[in-house]
This record gives structure tokens, C-alpha cells and sequence, in this order.
């Protein structure tokens, strides 16, 4: 049980708290809350030395939220 | 079975009771799709909480998986609601926004083949992706496809040369790494012309 893990798993927690349930309800507030749980899995993998896949997550994720916002902004903030 | 597998599995279960119940709860799909995304997170922290290589090996095509079930999951949703591109002219004009694409693409890239394998074209493909997305883009995408076929072609022979003359296991290393740089490269950049453009 490292440092690195615990927090990553206590941000896991608050991330999927945040992205499930966002205070105000809009499609930006929730992409941007869907960031914190990312942020615990990284974390998580630091903690286990998984060092391609944090990387390929990090650039995977710049490329998910290209796709996401492209949407939203089709959709119209709301 | 150490405390911390228990305990990642532990918070990673709650984190997807959590998760469904919120899909549960929702009743517009653009906030479903979003919460898609929230439950591949939790799927890849089960995987990485196996902890070895396999971890690593199980996670790279999980993303690469995860990003086009997103991506086509997206255009569905698009062409179901029939959304079109909104026309807003840009508020102000200045000059980076001209040249920052090309540096930071160049940059991108040049790490990406510093890192070649699959990771490197991730990195690269970023750039790519980058590139197109500011920019308006004429590329001739058969090329691409081209250069992809030949990526998969010297892929297989190192997988030979593995097999059949392992004493070259350097030279066959170094011939995968590169082809599966271009070949998630070439892929990948194909998400930058999403905006629609002459040749797609």
C-alpha cells in the first residue's frame, strides 16, 4: 500500500462521485469532473510502475475529450 | 492476495456501483455517452490493479478499443439527432494561432518517434490529430492507407524474424517498433478530419 495508491484510489472515489452526480447539471461540468477520475487511475498505475500504459492513457485521453467536446458542441452548451 | 489488490478491488467495485447507478439515473443519452467514458475508466483500473506485464499488455488495446467505441458511439449519436456544425466566426484573429499547430504537431511527433512502438504512436498521432483539427486539411488519405498496409506487412516479417532467426531479435524489434508507429499513427490521425474536408 503506497502513498500514490491510496491517493489514487480516494481521488477514484470522489472522481466517480463528481462525474455521476455534477452539481450543476451541464454536458461541459461533467467532461470536465470525468478528468478526476483519470487523474486516480493514473495514480493507480504509477503506484504498479505501468509506464506505456499511463502514457498511452494520457494520450488516449487528449483524443477522447477532442471526440466529446465535438459532440457537446454540436449539441449546444445546456 | 495482498490488502492492496483487495483494496483497490474494494474501491473499484463501489466506484462501479456508483457509476452504473448515475447511467441509471440518466435519461439524456449525450450525458449517457459521457458516462461511458466514466466506466472505462473504472474497467482499466480493474485491469491495472493486476499489477504485471499482462496489466500493461490487457490496457493498450483496451484504450485503443475504448476510443473507437467513443468515436463511433459519437457519430451515431450525431446522425441520429441530426446535429449539424455550428457557424461562429472567431472573435479575434492573432498570429500563433497560425503557427503554434505546426510546431507543437512537429514537436509531438518527433517524441512519439523517439518513443516509437505503440505508445510513440499514440504520442504522434496526438500530434497528427492536433495538426488537422487546426488546420484545414488536403490529404490524399490513400497514402495514408498505403503506408498503413506496408506498417502491417514489415509488423508480420519481424514477427518471422522472431520466429525463424532469433538471433536478430534486435533488428526485428527495432523493424515492429517502427511499423506499428506508422500503423497506429496513420489510424489515429484520421480522428483530426472528423470536421469533414475535401478528400474524406
Amino acid at each position: 500500500m503506497t502513498p500514490e495508491f491510496i491517493l489514487g484510489c480516494v481521488i477514484l472515489i470522489i472522481g466517480v462521485i463528481a462525474a455521476g452526480f455534477p452539481r450543476p447539471r451541464t454536458y461541459l461540468s461533467r467532461l470536465i469532473c470525468l478528468e478526476i477520475p483519470g487523474l486516480g487511475l493514473l495514480l493507480i498505475m504509477l503506484a504498479y510502475d505501468e509506464m506505456l500504459a499511463l502514457v498511452t492513457f494520457i494520450g488516449v485521453t487528449a483524443i477522447s475529450t477532442f471526440v466529446l467536446v465535438r459532440v457537446v458542441e454540436r449539441r449546444g452548451l445546456e | 492476495m495482498s490488502t492492496a489488490y483487495t483494496v483497490g478491488l474494494l474501491v473499484a467495485v463501489a466506484g462501479l456501483i456508483i457509476g452504473f447507478m448515475a447511467i441509471v439515473r440518466e435519461r439524456d443519452d449525450l450525458h449517457r455517452i459521457l458516462l461511458t467514458d466514466l466506466a472505462e475508466v473504472l474497467a482499466l483500473v480493474l485491469i491495472a490493479l493486476v499489477a504485471t506485464d499482462l496489466a500493461e499488455a490487457l490496457i493498450l488495446p483496451g484504450l485503443v478499443v475504448g476510443i473507437s467505441e467513443l468515436m463511433a458511439v459519437s457519430e451515431v449519436y450525431i446522425a441520429k439527432e441530426g446535429l449539424q456544425k455550428p457557424h461562429i466566426e472567431p472573435a479575434f484573429h492573432i498570429e500563433v494561432m497560425d503557427s503554434a499547430p505546426g510546431i507543437l504537431a512537429l514537436i509531438l511527433v518527433a517524441y512519439g518517434i523517439v518513443l516509437s512502438g505503440f505508445t510513440g504512436g499514440a504520442v504522434a498521432a496526438v500530434g497528427a490529430v492536433f495538426y488537422f483539427m487546426c488546420r484545414d486539411h488536403a490529404e490524399q488519405f490513400e497514402l495514408i492507407e498505403t503506408v498503413s498496409g506496408y506498417a502491417w506487412v514489415i509488423w508480420i516479417a519481424a514477427f518471422f524474424i522472431f520466429m525463424f532467426l532469433p538471433q536478430y531479435w534486435l533488428f526485428a524489434v527495432m523493424m515492429a517498433g517502427g511499423a506499428i508507429l506508422l500503423k497506429v499513427m496513420a489510424k489515429m490521425s484520421l480522428v483530426g478530419t472528423m470536421r469533414g474536408g475535401s478528400n474524406v
